[in-house]
């Protein structure tokens, strides 16, 4: 029982990561209308430029001498995690306005060839820059081996709770400012239909660019929390991406609640299916993918999402 | 002496290769309502589609002597014309209170919460509406939400696409009303394109006929309906 407990705890950490990527994927999916598949590598940038802000000139790490005019350099770890979700933002809405300017008008064909394209555009820059051996990424909260709060005999680490307050902090501002602010009621509308949204006045490229925005600075803050509990390498996010995708779908494309919500059931699958159902742990993923498969067949439209009705 | 709100001068619109619009032109002058009457596939769509800059054109189309063919359709609507296409195009995930306030998107004054009151008052099945989704109304409810809406934003021009497509006789009379009243009070000019004939020459100034891209006669509302060729068209008679 203890062990259930403890498992179902730890996978509550990978739960944030996948929340909050699933939620990066539904505001940009929100804001033009299409899958953006590079969405964790623009994080991971962003984390990479995280590791660079933090580390000494002498790290080896490509970005660390560029940074190294700014005051204050090496940041400490949160500072520069901050500022590099930042940039990401900046990034991903820069990615938007210039390089997938059209993304919203193509067809859905050309939409995700085109996403692929960037996918492996951008994970050719990191690789570039960042390639090689992974490295350690450090700490971002308190994690020695008694930081952590005893229930009913498990453990749950300060790290666990300290990601999930970083996750709900942010969503619940990305969620305040779509219902509580004209430039996130014009986002909804221009989400709902965009030929009705120009028509009202609303100028669609700056909203997207926002969105992406948003969107960037979620994929960042999962990516750093990814690193933060292994080692980052220039294949973390693509992995992770799987279950991003996986949460998403689940929950709903349209529902920034569901989308969080299958960051938890994907995680919960992810380290539950393995321990239970006497699948090799390398084979976690099959967990998060059998749930993916039973939702799409039951709920296409996933948990929370709205079940699309066209009044004719 | 009369004033040209919108002129459009021989506008040719196309989709892909083939033409739609070869080369319109029409007028409304302030204060008017001028309808546009033709068959389905007339170009009628089209034309209004044209003015807002929502496809490709050729030609010059002018707002208050101010050239708007190479502006963008968001622009336009800023510049004080409404466009309630056809289909509605009601945000069907927004409840009826935020599309009465997107509506208002392009407005800064503080005249906004009355606005949506004074339609809830004229429109009571909107106000006892206005926390569901919009998706949730009738037809005919959303039409009336597309028009309130389109009139939030208080246009000096308003581009009316079929409003009475699909709607049941009493509804498109009461809906009328309406436009003929917006016109009337807010000196709002109207375009509405229709195939309804009876009723939109009732409420128009002038209209004009177009057939296949072409616009192939003009008249005041009165000659318009006994003109045998409309009559026998579009009149039924």
């Amino acid at each position: 029982m203890t062990l259930l407990l403890q498992r179902i705890l730890d996978g509550l950490f990978n739960g944030s990561i996948y929340a909050a990527l699933a939620v990066a994927l539904a505001i940009s999916h929100r804001a033009t209308g299409r899958i953006n598949l590079a969405q964790g590598e623009i994080g991971l940038v962003g984390a990479f430029v995280a590791l660079a802000l933090a580390s000494p000139v002498g790290a080896f790490v490509a970005g660390s001498t560029l940074f190294a005019h700014l005051p204050g350099h090496p940041f400490s770890l949160r500072l520069a995690t901050v500022v590099a979700v930042a940039v990401a933002a900046v990034f991903g809405a820069g990615l938007q306005a210039f390089v997938m300017r059209d993304f919203a008008d193509l067809n859905p064909q050309r939409a995700l060839n085109r996403s692929i394209a960037l996918l492996i555009c951008v994970s050719a820059l990191s690789s570039g820059w960042w390639g090689g051996r992974a490295r350690q990424f450090g700490e971002l909260f308190p994690s020695s081996s008694r930081d952590y709060i005893g229930i009913f005999g498990a453990r749950l680490r300060y790290t666990t709770i300290g990601a999930w307050v970083i996750v709900l902090l942010v969503c619940g501002i990305v969620h305040l400012f779509l219902t509580s602010t004209r430039t996130g009621l014009a986002f909804r509308a221009l989400t709902a239909h965009r030929e009705s949204a120009e028509l009202s006045g609303i100028q669609p490229r700056r909203l997207m660019a926002l969105g992406w925005a948003i969107s960037g600075a979620l994929a960042a803050t999962a990516a750093a929390l990814a690193a933060s509990m292994s080692l980052i390498d220039t294949s973390l996010m693509f992995r992770t991406l799987i279950y991003g995708l996986a949460a998403v779908t689940l929950g709903g494309f349209d529902s920034l609640k569901g989308a969080v919500f299958g960051g938890i059931i994907v995680a919960q699958a992810q380290t539950l299916l393995p321990g239970y159902a006497g699948l090799p742990s390398e084979m976690s993923i099959v967990g998060a993918l059998i749930v993916l498969i039973l939702v799409l067949i039951t709920r296409p439209w996933g948990l929370f999402g709205h079940r699309p009705v066209e009044r004719v | 002496m009369t004033k040209e709100i919108l002129s459009v001068q021989n506008v040719k619109a196309s989709y892909g290769a083939i033409e739609a619009l070869h080369g319109i032109d029409l007028v409304v002058n302030e204060g008017e309502i001028v309808v546009v009457l033709g068959a389905n596939g007339a170009g009628k769509t089209t034309t209004l589609r044209a003015i807002c800059n929502m496809l490709s054109t050729s030609g010059t189309v002018m707002l208050d002597g101010e050239d708007i063919s190479k502006t963008d359709t968001a622009s336009i609507v800023a510049k004080g014309v409404a466009h309630v296409p056809q289909g509605r195009g009601t945000f069907a995930a927004l409840t009826v209170r935020e599309n009465m306030e997107v509506g208002a998107y392009t407005r800064n004054d503080d005249e906004v919460e009355a606005d949506i009151d004074m339609w809830f008052e004229k429109y009571p099945v909107l106000g006892e509406r206005q926390k569901q989704a919009a998706g949730s109304l009738s037809g005919g409810e959303q039409q009336m939400l597309a028009v309130a809406r389109a009139a939030m934003s208080r246009p000096r021009l308003m581009l009316l696409d079929e409003p009475s497509l699909g709607l049941a006789p009493l509804i498109i009379e009461d809906l009328f009303r309406t436009f003929a009243q917006i016109n009337k009070e807010q000196g709002t000019s109207m375009l509405v394109v229709e195939q309804n004939a009876n009723l939109a020459l009732e409420i128009a100034d002038r209209g004009y006929l177009i057939e296949t891209g072409l616009i192939t006669g003009s008249g005041t509302a009165d000659e318009l309906r006994n003109d045998p060729a409309v009559q026998a068209a579009y009149l039924g008679a």
